[in-house]
């Protein structure tokens, strides 16, 4: 006779080998004809048709495979002891299943609030992805950031701020979209379009007259001459003449637009040097950055923006803005305004260390 | 030492993660890992543990194998088009997948047989009314029935109505309804292969197959006639991209069905995720008529492109219980890869009203009543046009 557990043991067949089962605290025996309860027969069945699914929830403890186990335990009680003190008397090594591996801190509480599945998304889709808010809390569950919380049920729009991200198996140096759709944004200030070309959609930021129906170019060519482009199309700046108003920078190569995304905002391409293009942001300070790099011609869409009325106190709520906290404090020597210098130009050029050289 | 000392990571939240060093392998060197003292020691490498598997089949965790691995794989793609695509440039694409050219307005058989007075029901529009009437208000122990409800018993009542004219027109009996059926097409179109599959709305098919509509001049004279592109957006926007596929054309019947010929497909609008703007649906009906048309001539006539002796014509009605659309489709030819030669030809008569308003409560709108309770501005000729439908090739 053997005893094993049925949890640990692989070569358990439930068809040839079963012997006596105990589930819950009733016995059965196929040659001792025990009686026992109705529903005990049930689980017996659904364990037969399980396998060797784990039987937690059915209490099922422990199963004689192979021989016969002629014991008839007489209390429900102390059944699963008695079986167990048999089983023990004849393989007491073989009760004990080998050590499961450790396989890491397992958190028995899920932190549901706080999980951000939503972010983790890596494919691009243009649908709608729900959003949970944080109310400034970071990943602890503290406060971070104060004035948060409440305010409309928000979803995220996947924004592609690439816009030199070529469809697959495509690697055209040019290519035009279409503008389908021009919309508001929840999750920014500016107004986002969603623009089709080839088989494939997506969302990019919207400049100032963007409309429906507009065709707009992208292209990473640097030709000799600079190009007459159109409000909406994306070239590299080195493309571009000087004196454009521009937007969605990037600073890196192939990065992704990071500067001048905001509402009716733009950018002045103020020269190019050396391979290397200069550019002033909206807050006056300029930047230094690789002619490669791609900007979208003209002015980011939405620019009443900074023109709204709030006009209570309940919309700043709507957009989850929470009060700040009205202690009257005397102005000093921080208020009024000041005389500083512009901060020197920030350059995002990775030249060689000199150290390197040698 | 473990590149990640932290077990989780990946989609728990968490800090900032810390930029991992890479793994570093030095062969004949083991790293001294953890895993025997089970629990975690700083300066011991993380262990890792081969994937853990069940030993049994649970339904519950089930994962298929990888689309490589299936028996069905191909290299080459295929773009499915099924009953929830939405295409983007709904008509205009539908028509350049099935090579075909845009008629506006039922083609003059169908409107003859709609203005001839003999071919209509007794007390038409008596009848169509309480049809109406029906569906909107009285089908329900509720307020007032939801679209799901009145929109497929409004269609019932209105094909009841139709076979009525039996009596007139004895051809009609040699009709049979088939919901739920499954139709399969595949096709080459440029370089592309694409597909229509699944199921989709009712048909109603025939014992003998319909006229064709367009004479033999006028089939010879559509290959001048250019497709429309809609450049920068590609054809195959917005349909399934899928590697493991089946090419197969089937009608969804087995062989010797006494009703074969695909008559009319009749659509409902879907429930709200999947409900398609007008100009979408006018696609689905186009692509739906044109794969039972394409699954019954290669029945007929063999998968080998070619142009038809005896063009195929499938008629397609949809509605969302107040507007209906009517298309007409005739399969002139099934060689489609190329844009050139001759094409096939779709009727189309769109967003036409069978009545305004079917209010259960009276429209008010500052003390005024805008519309009143009932059945308001009931059009007749939409009935007309669905009778003929209905009517052609039996009369």
């Amino acid at each position: 006779m053997r005893v094993s557990h049925a949890e640990t043991d692989t070569s358990f067949r439930p068809d040839k080998d079963i012997d006596v089962i105990i589930v819950g605290q009733s016995v059965h025996h196929e040659d001792l004809s025990v009686t026992y309860r109705e529903h005990t027969r049930v689980k017996l069945s659904y364990l037969h048709s399980l396998g060797t699914r784990r039987q937690e929830n059915h209490g099922l403890c422990s199963v004689a495979l192979g021989g016969s186990l002629a014991a008839r335990f007489p209390t429900p009680a102390g059944r699963q002891v008695a079986l167990w003190s048999v089983a023990s008397r004849h393989h007491p090594t073989l009760l004990s299943a080998t050590p499961m591996q450790w396989r890491g801190f397992l958190m028995g509480v899920p932190l549901a609030q706080n999980n951000r599945y939503w972010k983790q998304r890596t494919k691009y889709t243009i649908r709608p992805i729900g959003m949970r808010k944080t109310g400034g809390r970071d990943y602890t569950g503290r406060i971070r950031t104060h004035g948060i919380g409440g305010g409309h049920k928000q979803r995220y729009r996947m924004i592609d701020f690439q816009r030199l991200n070529f469809e697959k198996e495509t690697d055209k140096p040019s290519f035009q979209e279409k503008v389908m759709e021009v919309r508001y944004d929840p999750c920014r200030s500016a107004d986002i379009a969603l623009v089709a070309g080839g088989s494939r959609k997506r969302w990019i930021i919207a400049t100032e007259n963007m409309e429906v129906g507009d065709i707009i170019t992208t292209s990473s060519t640097i030709g000799r001459m600079a190009v007459s482009a159109n409000e909406g199309d994306s070239y590299a700046l080195g493309a571009l003449p000087v004196g454009t108003l521009i937007n969605n920078l990037e600073v890196y190569p192939g990065k992704g637009s990071q500067y001048i995304r905001a509402a009716g905002t733009c950018g002045v391409l103020l020269r190019k040097v050396n391979g290397t293009a200069i550019v002033q942001l909206p807050s006056k300070q300029q930047v230094q950055v690789l002619e490669t790099c791609m900007v979208t011609v003209g002015r980011v869409s939405n620019i009443n923006h900074n023109k709204r009325i709030i006009g209570k106190a309940g919309r700043n709520r709507w957009l989850g803005k929470r009060p700040s906290s009205g202690l009257w404090q005397r102005k000093g020597g921080w208020a009024g305004r000041k005389i500083k210098p512009l901060p020197a130009m920030k350059s995002y050029i990775n030249l060689a260390p000199v150290g390197s050289a040698s | 030492m473990s590149p990640r000392q932290s077990g989780f990571v990946e989609h728990s939240k968490g800090p900032p993660q810390r930029k991992s060093t890479p793994d570093v392998h030095i062969p004949g060197l083991e790293p001294i890992t953890y895993a025997d003292r089970m629990h975690y020691v700083p300066g011991l490498a993380k262990p890792v543990f081969p994937p853990w598997e069940r030993g049994w089949h649970d339904p519950y965790h089930y994962t298929g194998p990888k689309n490589q691995e299936m028996p069905l794989y191909k290299e080459k793609p295929c773009y499915v088009f099924h009953r929830r695509t939405s295409v983007l440039e709904g008509v205009r694409q539908a028509l350049w997948l099935t090579k075909s050219k845009r008629i506006n307005g039922l083609p003059s058989q169908i409107v003859s047989l709609a203005e001839d007075p003999a071919n209509q029901v007794d007390n038409q529009d008596e009848r169509v009314e309480q049809a109406i009437k029906h569906a909107r208000f009285w089908d329900t122990t509720e307020d007032r029935p939801s679209k799901e409800t009145f929109c497929p018993v409004l269609l019932n009542d209105l094909l009841h109505l139709c076979r009525t004219v039996q009596v007139k027109h004895p051809a009609l009996g040699k009709r049979m309804l088939a919901e739920d059926y499954t139709l399969a097409a595949y096709w080459n179109r440029g370089e592309d292969l694409f597909q229509v599959r699944g199921k989709n709305g009712t048909l109603m098919s025939s014992v003998s197959p319909l006229p064709a509509i367009a004479g033999k001049e006028e089939v010879a004279s559509t290959a001048d006639y250019v497709l429309e592109t809609f450049y920068p957006i590609a054809p195959t926007i917005d349909l399934q991209l899928t590697h493991v596929y089946q090419e197969k054309t089937h009608t969804g019947f087995k062989e010797g069905y006494p009703y074969p010929h695909a008559h009319t497909v009749f659509h409902l609008e879907a429930k709200r995720p999947f409900r398609l703007f007008p100009e979408q649906l006018r696609a689905k009906m186009i692509m739906f008529a044109f794969a039972n048309a394409l699954a019954r001539a290669q029945a007929c006539y063999g998968t080998q492109p070619q142009v038809l002796e005896q063009p195929v014509v499938v008629q397609s009605v949809a509605t969302n219980g107040r507007v209906f659309q009517f298309i007409v489709l005739q399969l002139n030819t099934t060689e489609l890869e190329m844009d050139t030669g001759v094409k096939n030809m779709v009727w189309l008569e769109q967003d036409l009203p069978l009545y305004d308003y079917a209010k259960v409560r009276p429209l008010i709108k500052k003390k005024v009543v805008e519309v009143p309770a009932g059945l308001a501005g009931y059009q007749p000729d939409t009935f007309k046009k669905f009778l003929a439908l209905y009517l052609h090739g039996a009369v």
